[in-house]
């Protein structure tokens, strides 16, 4: 026994390294499964507020991209009146008509981006939105260009975004001109560049073609800009590689919106266990 | 410990830690270079810091800096590899003359080639370990070591660069 006590004290310091690495890679290699388990990470209050502090000059540099943006937003979102009231008197014709929930399921909250990274290879972005104004992990967050990613974690007053600049994040992509569907997922290389996968070679993918979300999405209403083709390469496999050049520019990124679908769970309790077979047969 | 020492050591944490949370951390080259200025709470401690503490201190900074980063896990796990390598490194770059009492790991008692050296090999390490553990994936191992490499140059670089405003 004494023994044991004088090998535990000779080699402590091995001891404690062994122990606190081990400690140190279960929380990396669980963090990434917990939501609102742990909040050592920027959505805790104190981190946020002080982060806030160092963004504020920033901030200040960043307001004529700001405007811009904005400005670009409105003048789509007026075209975008003027041609649904054109469309309305021939919409008519149809007997369909959309249930007033489901056309208002979305609701959105605008947030102001308090610190985003985009060098690594997983990025996250701290909002100053949180569970006080209704916000909860797994909702959508687009800006006035594109999207931007989801939330991962919420503390009363900030939340957590995984980007869509993370290695393990996907999302369901189509292309406008003709519907055909694949999905959108990072390499991890350059923060204006992500990547469309599973567009079969058999389908018409054009440069310049516009990448929007899909309609088989939770998370995001179908067709927000994700970005454009800039170049259509081919793989090994029955598949395109293509690169795309994301609509949205996250090294300015200033002011996003979250969304919230607010008839999530009952479509994903109706639908039920048909999630994968719906994901082989988009129909 | 004498009480001015522990306030000075405080001090020393605390300028470096809120160094590279509040200005650092902004500081990307080139979406290449890095600088995680941090490190210098580890490789500049005193000599005669007992292994084990240094690994407690290199896990706690490490954790601390991880909360800004969101990268739960990450710089805590390398830091704590650096510190327990620190001793081995500095047995290996013992100068000709051996280590003497009265020095400190710092450039004006070190001289500017050994501390380059010695800052050089545990930033390596430190951002090689780093920059593994996020891509978690081989297929990037070329882009890791670029960005290994520029970062290592820039960390080295302030460090130094601070060394001179040091008293």
């Amino acid at each position: 026994m004494n023994q044991l006590f004088e090998f535990i004290s000779r080699q402590r310091a091995f001891i404690v390294f062994v122990l606190l690495e081990v400690l140190s890679l279960w929380l990396f290699y669980s963090y990434n499964n917990y939501q609102n388990a742990i909040l050592l990470n920027t959505t805790n209050t104190y981190v946020a507020k002080s982060l806030e502090v160092s963004n504020s000059i920033k901030e200040y540099s960043n307001l004529k991209n700001v405007n811009e943006e904005l400005a670009v937003e409105n003048n789509r979102l007026h075209e975008l009146v003027a041609r649904l009231q054109s469309e309305q008197i021939v919409k008519t014709n149809f007997n369909y008509k959309a249930d007033s929930a489901v056309a208002a399921r979305f609701k959105t909250v605008v947030a102001k981006v308090v610190t985003a990274t985009t060098s690594q290879f997983n990025n996250y972005i701290t909002i100053d939105k949180g569970s006080a104004e209704g916000l909860a992990p797994g909702m959508g967050v687009i800006s006035a260009t594109g999207v931007v990613g989801k939330i991962k974690s919420c503390s009363e007053h900030y939340s957590t975004v995984i980007s869509i600049l993370h290695s393990e994040y996907t999302v369901s992509a189509k292309i406008k001109r003709n519907n055909e569907i694949g999905s959108v997922k990072w390499n991890g290389k350059s923060a204006e560049i992500i990547q469309l996968q599973e567009v079969p070679r058999t389908k018409s993918v054009l440069k310049k073609d516009t990448i929007v979300t899909s309609d088989y999405n939770y998370v995001f209403p179908p067709n927000i800009v994700i970005g454009y083709v800039q170049r259509v390469g081919v793989r090994q496999d029955q598949f395109y590689d293509i690169q795309l050049a994301l609509a949205t520019n996250f090294h300015t990124l200033s002011y996003v919106y979250v969304i919230n679908n607010t008839l999530e769970k009952e479509q994903r309790k109706l639908e039920g266990n048909d999630e994968a077979t719906k994901k082989n047969d988009p129909k | 410990m004498t009480q001015s020492k522990l306030i000075s050591q405080i001090l020393f944490f605390g300028f470096y830690l809120l160094l590279q949370i509040f200005f650092v951390r902004q500081l990307v080259l080139f979406n290449y270079a890095f600088c995680f200025v941090y490190i210098a709470t580890i490789v500049l401690l005193d000599f005669d810091t007992s292994p084990t503490a240094l690994v407690l201190i290199a896990f706690f900074s490490g954790l601390f800096i991880d909360v800004f980063y969101n990268t739960l896990g990450m710089h805590a796990a390398s830091n704590v590899f650096i510190a327990f390598l620190r001793p081995t490194i500095l047995t290996l770059l013992t100068p000709r003359r051996g280590y003497d009492e009265r020095m400190t790991l710092s450039l004006s008692s070190m001289g500017f080639q050994w501390i380059v050296i010695y800052l050089g090999t545990m930033a390596f390490i430190h951002h090689f370990v780093l920059f593994m553990m996020e891509a978690s994936d081989l297929g990037l191992f070329l882009q890791v070591l670029v960005k290994t490499i520029c970062t290592t140059i820039l960390t080295t670089f302030v460090v130094i660069l601070l060394q001179f405003f040091r008293k």
